[in-house]
């Protein structure tokens, strides 16, 4: 069965395959704008600059990974007390509103001015936009809860920090390790966007800096490098996400 | 002609299962006739065949190779002109953003003048008894009405054979005797041929002029029972006639053995 | 809420308890708003925007409806190029701004591919999903009534993927916005993420915070009037997914 997902996965490669096999045969390696793909790797380590990309990668993961981490800690803990206390929802309900509407790209100029150009403006910037998948994920999902959950909860006389932590938490998980997943892709967007802008450093910066001095080969190779890293990042998130879906299921029978 | 069987079926054959994995083989040499205007009822174990089987007669589903199924004479392939199915789950076959009478006019769009349309899908609401009804959402009416609606727009192509999968099987008792009388009305107005399928030997035995058994894996038809009861039947003058009695009888002896 | 943020930041900013470089009071901004709107160039780069942004998303809905419907309906299609797309769609749009960039140079049309190829995905996605999960009592309907393939398509599988679709419209119409801006910080020299641009570099702060509200409300506007005409168009029980928040 799985050797047959494979196979089937493979077939749908086709047509980017065909695609791509079209482009090396009609590319030409100098052109301007669309250089063949068997010169795209070569070209990442013209003049000496191979050993660039690790760092710019790390210096990417690093920023994406703190930031997603932040915004996981920031939209539980939000989401949590909105969910729970109906007065907090109401009141933090139009500001956030308007604040989830902002579009991430506007405030990268904003927070470089007043927060400079550091590692805390990236990572703050990442956190405001990833943040609200997760926030009202959790929200809704505590909303949905089974009263009678927390009802049991208070009859078995259990404390704050349990009812929190033993009941309040698991119960959403799913809700929680969902949002994360929305949120993923955004944070690591958003990650490449301001390294893009701010021109400093990861693979934003990078991609960016062979645009600028018309390097389109490196351009299509680090498109390809920031594709996969995408492409593990999500099945990493992805695969947890079932790891915690199979506990549920083991739970329940 | 007039003595041409409505359906007809020999040897037939049909397996079920995905295009590419194992296929497993529900009915082995299934044959039978039905003459038009008869009302036959199929019945049988859970997950003996009795979906496939409704499926292959509308069209749905496709034999084996080598068998003979024929509607009005003509080998069936691909669902005929003439045929109308009431689904098992009327929640999933009634399109939720059509009113009740758009979607009994579904199958009449295109084909028939817009007068003509509407007075066929007034008259089939009026069979079933959903005359009043006609503005609402399917997600407004109640399980058994959604089931109304669902066999007007079965009916609303004036079709020679009825075919139904289970219509009644999640309704209440109340709800259920009410729709089984109407059925029968409709049956005696309008002529029809009806295969009935069903999981209720009351049921079967109620409503038809013969019900057919399907049992073994892969199933045959193991017995045909012929029901006596004159027509028009009452849920309780015909419940207590030994006709009745005789052929429930010999149903129940036929799926639980003696 | 709002208000009383608003007031506690002009209070901070105005006795500077909280002192940070850049930062404008909430009457500044006022004030800088005030002069934008007046020399109508404000309101011509919400114009711009907001054209790009719609033209752009109605040219993406039409090709992932289209395409979602072809990979949803046939399984032939789907099986040989669904990979295809999950691999092109893990790309990150913003890596490709420097490729558009270098291909169509500082313009226009490079804002619009930029925002249609973005604008794309969410709705193909939504598609495929919504016509692949309908439930199949309900193509067998379609079969049984004897309704063409093209009948089917429009009086059955579309409106039955529409709640579905209609998700992936409003994902894409916000995508669309954000692309927009970016490209026109980085490309087309047009419209507010210019605006943006132009503001820093004239270190204008106040401007800036303007044009970052601009931004917030054109999401906020676009998004209530998809809403607005979803539920005009279409029938109650269909809009429930758009029309929540
Ligand atoms: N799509 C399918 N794939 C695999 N097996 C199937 C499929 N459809 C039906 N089957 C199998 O075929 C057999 C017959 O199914 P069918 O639905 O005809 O039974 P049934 O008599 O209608 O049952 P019920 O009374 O529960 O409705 C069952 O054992 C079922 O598991
Ligand atoms: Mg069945």
């Amino acid at each position: 069965m799985t050797q047959r997902l494979r196979f089937d996965s493979l077939l749908g490669l086709f047509p980017l395959v065909l695609l791509l096999g079209a482009w090396q045969l009609l590319g030409d390696p100098e052109s301007p704008f669309f250089p063949a793909p068997s010169s795209w790797w070569p070209a990442l380590f013209k003049l000496g600059q191979g050993d660039k990309i690790i760092p710019a990668i790390l210096d990417t993961v690093r920023t994406f990974g703190v930031g997603l981490l932040g915004a996981t800690v920031l939209g539980v803990a939000l989401g949590l007390s909105i969910g729970v206390s109906r007065t907090v929802g109401r009141a933090v309900g139009p500001t956030f509103e308007f604040a989830r509407a902002l579009p991430p790209a506007a405030i990268v100029p904003v927070a470089s001015l007043l927060l400079g150009f550091d590692e805390t403006m990236k990572v703050v910037v990442v956190v405001l936009a990833a943040l609200w998948p997760i926030l009202l994920n959790t929200s809704s999902g505590v909303q949905e809860l089974n009263p009678v959950l927390l009802d049991t909860a208070r009859s078995l006389r259990l404390s704050r920090r349990r009812t929190l932590f033993g009941v309040l938490v698991p119960s959403v998980m799913p809700a929680i390790v969902l949002g994360v997943r929305v949120a993923t892709p955004i944070a690591l967007v958003i990650t490449l966007l301001v390294e893009y802008l701010t021109a400093v450093n990861g693979l934003g910066a990078l991609v960016g800096d062979a645009q600028r001095t018309f390097q389109p080969a490196k351009v299509y190779a680090l498109i390809v490098i920031t594709g996969v890293l995408s492409l593990v990042v999500n099945s990493l998130v992805r695969s947890v996400e079932e790891a915690v879906r199979r506990r549920r299921v083991g739970e329940r029978r | 002609m007039a003595n041409d069987p409505s359906y007809e079926c020999r040897g037939l054959r049909a397996d079920v299962g995905s295009r590419r994995g194992p296929r497993r083989l529900v009915l082995d040499d299934v044959s039978f006739e039905i003459a038009k205007g008869e009302f036959v009822s199929i019945m049988g174990r859970s997950g003996v065949g009795k979906t496939t089987l409704l499926r292959t007669l509308a069209g749905l589903h496709e034999a084996s190779a080598g068998s003979v199924v024929r509607f009005d004479g003509q080998p069936v392939s691909g669902p005929p002109d003439g045929v109308s199915l009431v689904f098992q789950d009327y929640t999933s076959s009634l399109l939720p953003w059509r009113t009740v009478a758009k979607n009994v006019e579904l199958p009449l769009e295109g084909r028939l003048p817009t007068e003509e349309r509407r007075s066929r899908v007034a008259e089939a609401l009026k069979m079933v008894g959903l005359a009043d009804r006609s503005d609402a959402q399917p997600h407004e009416l109640s399980g058994g009405m959604q089931q109304r609606v669902q066999i007007a727009r079965a009916l609303a192509s004036q079709p020679a054979a009825l075919l139904m999968d289970e219509p009644f099987g999640a309704l209440d008792a109340l709800t259920k005797a009410d729709l089984e009388d109407q059925l029968l009305e409709i049956f005696a107005a309008t002529g029809t041929t009806v295969v009935f399928v069903t999981h209720d030997i009351e049921e079967a035995v109620y409503l038809s002029d013969r019900v057919l058994v399907l049992d073994g894996t892969p199933a045959q038809i193991v017995a045909e029972i012929p029901v006596a009861s004159p027509r028009p039947r009452t849920q309780m003058l015909t419940r207590e006639s030994s006709e009745f009695l005789e052929a429930r009888h010999r149903v129940h002896e036929v799926i639980f053995g003696t | 809420m709002l208000l009383a943020l608003a007031v506690l930041w002009e209070v901070l900013v105005r006795f500077k308890v909280a002192e940070i470089q850049f930062l404008p009071a909430p009457s500044e901004i006022a004030t800088a708003a005030q002069d934008a709107l007046a020399g109508g160039e404000l309101l011509g780069r919400i114009a711009h925007t907001l054209g790009v942004t719609i033209l752009g998303w109605g040219i993406a809905s039409t090709i992932g409806v289209a395409l979602g419907l072809l990979l949803g309906l046939s399984p032939l299609a789907y099986r040989y190029s669904m990979t295809s797309f999950e691999v092109t769609r893990a790309i990150p749009p913003i890596t490709f701004v420097p490729a558009a960039l270098l291909v169509f140079g500082f313009s226009l049309k490079m804002e619009l591919v930029l925002v249609i190829y973005g604008g794309i995905w969410p709705v193909l996605i939504n598609t495929i999903g919504g016509v692949r999960s309908i439930a199949p009592e309900l193509r067998d309907v379609g079969r049984m009534l004897r309704l063409s393939r093209l009948e089917t398509i429009r009086k059955v599988v579309f409106p039955a993927a529409l709640p579905a679709i209609l998700v992936g419209l409003r994902l894409a119409l916000s995508l669309c916005l954000v692309l927009a801006i970016v490209a026109e910080m980085v490309g087309n020299p047009a419209g507010i993420g210019n605006g943006l641009i132009s503001a820093r570099q004239a270190l204008q702060p106040a401007l800036m915070f303007v044009y970052v509200i601009v931004a917030g409300l054109l999401g906020v506007a676009l998004n209530a009037g998809l809403r607005a005409s979803a539920r005009a168009l279409l029938p109650g029980n269909v809009v429930k997914d758009v029309a929540a928040p």
